[in-house]
This record gives structure tokens, C-alpha cells and sequence, in this order.
């Protein structure tokens, strides 16, 4: 008698049609094994926005009263295993329904599987998953981030990838056997079930102590209870004098921002800036859908990255060739502002600079055009 | 025997004037819509909340009707406005606009408040705007001795709740509502309402109506600084490329807001005073002196339209063609002489 649950951590409509094969499947692969399951998407996460990290679930149990008895909680918070189907996830989330920033292996239970898709060393992921005081695992497939769209869908195999390797860190949620069935009644695709069948084998596994992790305190803030809340639900905006204080040729001007919601755990890359190229033209600024430009005293424009969401409309819009570049967030610790990097030291600024380039990891963005994400899977699997 | 100290119904406030910003380096730098704002990466709609209330700058009140800009701006009692906000129902962004500029003249002409002009601005989305609140935005620019903005910002579906199809979806867009199938592969046949140039024609009393896109935002910026100095209410179109529904990288939003104009799928278009008049890419267009992009370059990017296949582009082709070659004014009243 038990009831298990899969947390998957997704980038919001870039993944959702992801995370729904995956929870599907493990629901599928419950019936075949005489058990009952549910899958569901979290529901403040529909509306979900690209990026944004989102969650769905997967509860399976022996009878129909466990499975009742266990979804009348908020929502599972004690999973067997947390899948993150994109690794900067493991930098945090600022999630739905969460008032700050949530380690990737805050619902997970002591003992259970964080499951991760990452080319990236266990040590280096560590580096980001926050401590979490109390043992677990941490489970690799070895392969980028798969990134698609809401209407066309880049089936590179992710998907039955990760329900392979679900079946060898939780057998006791779903067997290989269940699995594979299921994928070959869902897909009709035999590839898809040998490709499950490879994830099963090759799936690592690396127990993670209590102490292990970024030692770092996740931020967080204070809801008011509907007690403290102003007359007509008032939510205090920013201070407005605050906005006008500094002009061009004064100092700079740093907007202020919203104190509790910052966005950047939905940045999956991040630009970084030439300033020696930049021509200060203000394009960038202008055009940053998030406001995430600081103009500097000497009026260069650097993307802060508390606020920046990583979506390249500046390196889009940017009229210098190699001024602004979009990187892939695993090669950046923390959100330190590159301008002051450059200002204190231009030629360590330039180093870093070109190395960052030149070693980008590849990462996609989702949809360019048609018949795209077939020719991505030949090359990723030539 | 109480004097009756009510003024004549014409408009004893007057306006800010909010001269047109020549150039990007004359633009404001303070922003009264900043960072933390949970929406798409690359939303264009958060892109012309930014700049409408940069335009409007301090002293104006935003109202918004259901939509996106409503539930991502506002989410678990966090906010990126600086200026006012309030939150309308779905269709009621003309009654909340009407209403606010009622409140504000009854409270000036009462001495409750010093008098002052105050922007008044409501936006809605297209399901809003084009569908749920056509008949609110009408009556609001009946009332000729309000000064209000109503801004639709249209991304062409109900972005908000997962992309349902609504009347400002283009001709045959994949949208939850309208999923291609085996047996029928465009589920939706309707041409985009042409919403903006229906509203300045029924409309002769209203003194502005404007189309914007985020991709030339300081002609954005400087149609809402028209809007709102000339008087009146006043209306504003503005098409925004949505990477969720639309289903695009998100670093072309800029880039497909530019593509829609080229195309001619969208024209830039003023009408003040019942003076219409195209401009930027459009006006050239219009006149001649550039040629259309094809509708492919625009359509081939989005996922939206994946399913399309050669007819279905030349169809889409064949009316964005009439829109410039048969329309009595090009691009903007479809009638023809006979």
C-alpha cells in the first residue's frame, strides 16, 4: 500500500507538451501494473508563459482512496522524484505560488531522485542545486535541453528518454516492463521504446549528502495574510519619486524594479555585452521588453541580471555585429553586472568575454521555421 | 437658492500637451512600468505597456481589462507599475475609461481635487477590445467631452488562457479553438477584424485613431502622446507578436512586428480630425515607393501557421494583396467604388 509522485520542473510552454508525455506516461504505465495514477498540471501555471518554470505532476497509488487522500494536499510536496527538464532550472525557481526563490529539490523527499537532462558534471550542477540538509540522489540523462514550441513539437526522444530513466531511480512508481509498453502503445514508434530502453541502461545515479550544494540562502518574501491586505485588495506600486531622481548626465539611471518578483530563474540564456563595440545607441534599452537596461554614468546600457528573463531581443536588435551575444546560463554563476567587471579591468573583461563566447554550449530557442527540429534531431543523432 | 455651479459640458481642464519625442535620444528615461513582470520572454505586449506609459509619463491613470497584462502585471500582490492600475472585467475597459474621466472632472469640479489634467488611459487585449468590449469602447467615443485613450494591444488570440482563437486571429492560425486535423487542415477562416479603421469610421466625433507596433516604438510612443494631448477620446490599435501563441523564438518578436508592417499585413495607419493618413514603411508602401515583402517571410516563421501549405499562403497572399490594390483607402477601408 503506497501512493508515489513525480514533480516535473519544465520551462513553461517551451517543455509543456514535454512534461505532458512524461506524466502521461507514467499514469499509463501505473494501469499496466494494476495501479491507478493522475497526471495534472499545477493550475496557477496555466496561464503559463514561455520560460517561466512551471510545473506537472504525476501521483500514482495502489487503491483509489490513497490516490484521493493524497491529491486533498495543495499540491505534492514530498515527491519520490523531481525531474528538471532544463538544468539552469537547478539554479532555483521562482515559481508559481512560491514568494521567492525555490531550490530545484525544495519538494523533494529525503531519500528521492533529482532527475536532470544536462551535458554537465554532476560537481558543476551542484554548484547550483541549493543544500538541501537532508540526503538524495542525483540522476543524469546525458543530453541538452529539448526545446519546442506550443504548436510544433520537437520529438527528439526527451520524452521517453526520461520515463526510461524514471524506471531506474523509481522502479516502485513504474517498472521498465510498464513502461515500455506504454510507449509502444502511445508512440507506435519502436525507436522510441529502444531509445527508453538506452535511457533505463545508461541513466547515473550519484547520492548527494545533506551538506552538498550551493551553500547559498535562497531569497525570499513576505505574503501579507488576507488579514494585513489594504482595502479594494491595493497592491502598493513602486515609488515613483524614486523613478525620477537621476537624469543622462548625472549618474546614470537605474529604474527601480519590483522588490519581490525578480524573473530571472526564467533566463535560460544570458546576454553578455562588448562594451568596447557598443556605440550607446540606446536600441537595446528601448526595446528590452522587461526594462532590464541599467544606463551606466558614462551612458553604456548593462542588462541587469536580477531583472533580465533572457528572451535576445537586445542581441536581435543590437546593430553592432558582436556587441551583444546570448550565452548559455550554465557557463554563469551568479548575476554580478558586467559593466562594473569591465570598468574595474577592460583586458580581464575581454578575456572573459571571448571565453564565454567561444565555448557557448549550443542551445535552442524554440521555433525558426518549418521542418527545423527534424533536421536538429539527424544532426543531434548523426 | 444653491447657485448652480455646474460647468458647460465641455472640457475645462484641458490636456497635457506631450509634444512628439524627435529622435530615440530625446525619448524619457524614467519608466513608470518597470522590471518584474511575469510574462513571456520576448512579450511585445509588456514591450507597449512600457512605452505607453513612458509616453504618458507621470500623471496618468491606467485601467485594464482581463487579459495578460492583467494577470502577469499584478500576481501574488506584486507589481511592476509605478503609475495607478486598476483591474476592469473583460469587457469594460470603454466604461472604465468613460467612468475614471467622469470621477476625475466631478472631483476637480467639486474642488476635491486641484484641477490638473490627467491622462486617462484603459487597454484591453483583442479579446477584450475586438471581441467582449466593442460596444463599451463605442460608447466611450460617443462621449466627445471625455479625454481618455482606450490602447487594444492585440496579440490575435486570448494569449492569456492558453491561445483560444478570437476575432483578431489571423485567417487560418493554430490555435487551441482551431487545431489543424487530418480531415480539416485550416479550422479558421475568418479574416482579422479590422478593428481600428471600423472604429474611426463609426466613430466621425473621435478626434484620433491610431495603429502601432512595438517595432517602431518611438512612432508608438509619439501616437500616444498625440492621442492623448489632441482631446477627447481616442483609440489605439496596436499589433504585438506573442512567441507563446504565435510560437516563435522569442529574440524575433521585434523582428516579426517589422515583418508585419513589410508584409503590409499590418498598416501603420492616423486618422485625426477624419484625416487618414499611413505612415512610416506603410505610407511608402502605399505610395509606391517600396514593395511588399511576400506574406511567406512573415507566415513561415510562426509555428501558428506550420500546417500551411503553398494554396493556403497564396490565399492569405491574395487578400493581404487586396487590402492595397482594391480597397478604397489601401490598407485601411475595405470598400471599393463601383
Amino acid at each position: 500500500m503506497s501512493t508515489g509522485s513525480v514533480e516535473v520542473v519544465y520551462r513553461g510552454i517551451f517543455q509543456k507538451t514535454l512534461a505532458k508525455n512524461i506524466c502521461r506516461g507514467v499514469v499509463f504505465a501505473a494501469k499496466k501494473a494494476g495501479k491507478i495514477g493522475i497526471a495534472f498540471g499545477r493550475y496557477s501555471d496555466s496561464p503559463e508563459r514561455n520560460g517561466i518554470p512551471a510545473k506537472q505532476f504525476a501521483v500514482v497509488s495502489d487503491t483509489e482512496e490513497e490516490l484521493e487522500e493524497y491529491l486533498s494536499r495543495y499540491e505534492p510536496d514530498n515527491n519520490d522524484v523531481t525531474i528538471a527538464a532544463d538544468d539552469t532550472l537547478c539554479k532555483g525557481v521562482e515559481s508559481w505560488a512560491w514568494y521567492g526563490l525555490q531550490p530545484i529539490n525544495k519538494l523533494l523527499a529525503d531519500g528521492g531522485t533529482l532527475l536532470v537532462t544536462s551535458t554537465q558534471s554532476p560537481n558543476r550542477l551542484l554548484s547550483f542545486i541549493h543544500r538541501k540538509g537532508t540526503p538524495y540522489n542525483l540522476a543524469l540523462v546525458r543530453s541538452p535541453a529539448s526545446f519546442s514550441g506550443l504548436w510544433v513539437y520537437k520529438d527528439d526522444h526527451t520524452d521517453v528518454r526520461l520515463l526510461g530513466a524514471l524506471a531506474k531511480v523509481a522502479p516502485h512508481i513504474v517498472s521498465l516492463e510498464a513502461i515500455l509498453e506504454t510507449i509502444k502503445e502511445q508512440w507506435k514508434d519502436d525507436s522510441k521504446v529502444q531509445s527508453a530502453k538506452k535511457a533505463y541502461g545508461a541513466t547515473e545515479s550519484h547520492p548527494v549528502s545533506a551538506e552538498q550544494g550551493n551553500e547559498e540562502i535562497p531569497y525570499e518574501f513576505e505574503l501579507p495574510g488576507w488579514k494585513d491586505m489594504e482595502e479594494g485588495l491595493v497592491i502598493r506600486g513602486i515609488s515613483a519619486e524614486a523613478q525620477s531622481i537621476t537624469g543622462r548626465d548625472d549618474g546614470g539611471y537605474v529604474p527601480t524594479r519590483n522588490t519581490t518578483f525578480k524573473k530571472f530563474s526564467t533566463r535560460s540564456m544570458r546576454p553578455v555585452i562588448n562594451f568596447d563595440t557598443c556605440t550607446k545607441c540606446t536600441v537595446c534599452w528601448l526595446n528590452c521588453p522587461d526594462t532590464c537596461f541599467d544606463v551606466t554614468p558614462d551612458g553604456f546600457y548593462d542588462a541587469n541580471m536580477d531583472a533580465c528573463c533572457g528572451c535576445g531581443v537586445c542581441e536581435a536588435v543590437c546593430p553592432v555585429a558582436d556587441c551583444i551575444t546570448m550565452v548559455n546560463e550554465e557557463a554563469f554563476d551568479g548575476n554580478d553586472g558586467q559593466w562594473e567587471a569591465w570598468n574595474k579591468d577592460k583586458e580581464a573583461y575581454a578575456g572573459w568575454l571571448a571565453e564565454k563566447i567561444a565555448n557557448r554550449p549550443p542551445r535552442a530557442h524554440g521555433f525558426h521555421h518549418v521542418g527545423q527540429y527534424a533536421e536538429e534531431v539527424k544532426n543531434e543523432s548523426a | 437658492m444653491q447657485k448652480s455651479n455646474v460647468e458647460p459640458i465641455t472640457d475645462f481642464i484641458g490636456t497635457q500637451v506631450l509634444e512628439p519625442w524627435k529622435g530615440i535620444k530625446k525619448v524619457a528615461q524614467q519608466e513608470y512600468f518597470t522590471s518584474g513582470h511575469r510574462t513571456c520572454q520576448g512579450c511585445e505586449s509588456a514591450q507597449i505597456m512600457k512605452l505607453m506609459a513612458k509616453a504618458a509619463g507621470p500623471r496618468s491613470i491606467i485601467l485594464g481589462s482581463t487579459g495578460c497584462m492583467y494577470v502577469a502585471n499584478t500576481t501574488y500582490y506584486s507589481t511592476p507599475w509605478v503609475i495607478p492600475w486598476m483591474h476592469t472585467q473583460l469587457g469594460s475597459s470603454g466604461s472604465a475609461a468613460t467612468g475614471t474621466a467622469a470621477g476625475l472632472r466631478a472631483l476637480m469640479r467639486k474642488g476635491k481635487m486641484s484641477k490638473e489634467p490627467i491622462n486617462v488611459i484603459a487597454f484591453c487585449g483583442d479579446g477584450g477590445g475586438a471581441d467582449m468590449g466593442l460596444s463599451a469602447i463605442s460608447a466611450a467615443l460617443q462621449h466627445t467631452e471625455y479625454n481618455l485613450l482606450i490602447l487594444m494591444y492585440d496579440n490575435e488570440s486570448y494569449a492569456n488562457t492558453d491561445i483560444q482563437v478570437s476575432g483578431s486571429s489571423p485567417y487560418g492560425a493554430n490555435t487551441t479553438f482551431s487545431t489543424p486535423g487530418k480531415v480539416q487542415r485550416i479550422m479558421h477562416r475568418r479574416w482579422k477584424k479590422n478593428t481600428a479603421a471600423m472604429l474611426a469610421a463609426g466613430h466621425p466625433e473621435c478626434k484620433y485613431v491610431a495603429t502601432i507596433c512595438t517595432s517602431s516604438p518611438i512612432e508608438a510612443m509619439n501616437k500616444v502622446r498625440r492621442a492623448l494631448s489632441i482631446g477627447g477620446p481616442t483609440f489605439i490599435h496596436s499589433l504585438d507578436p506573442c512567441p507563446k501563441g504565435w510560437d516563435y523564438d522569442p529574440m524575433y518578436s521585434h523582428e516579426l512586428g517589422e515583418l508585419a508592417i513589410e508584409t503590409g499585413i499590418w498598416p501603420l495607419y492616423e486618422v485625426e480630425e477624419n484625416t487618414v493618413k499611413l505612415y512610416g514603411k506603410s505610407r511608402q508602401i502605399a505610395k509606391g515607393l517600396r514593395k511588399r515583402k511576400p506574406v511567406r517571410e512573415y507566415l513561415e516563421r510562426q509555428g501558428r501557421f506550420a500546417h500551411f501549405i503553398d494554396e493556403d499562403f497564396d490565399y492569405f497572399q491574395a487578400k493581404t494583396d487586396e487590402m492595397w490594390e482594391k480597397w478604397l483607402v489601401p490598407g485601411v477601408i475595405p470598400f471599393s467604388n463601383p
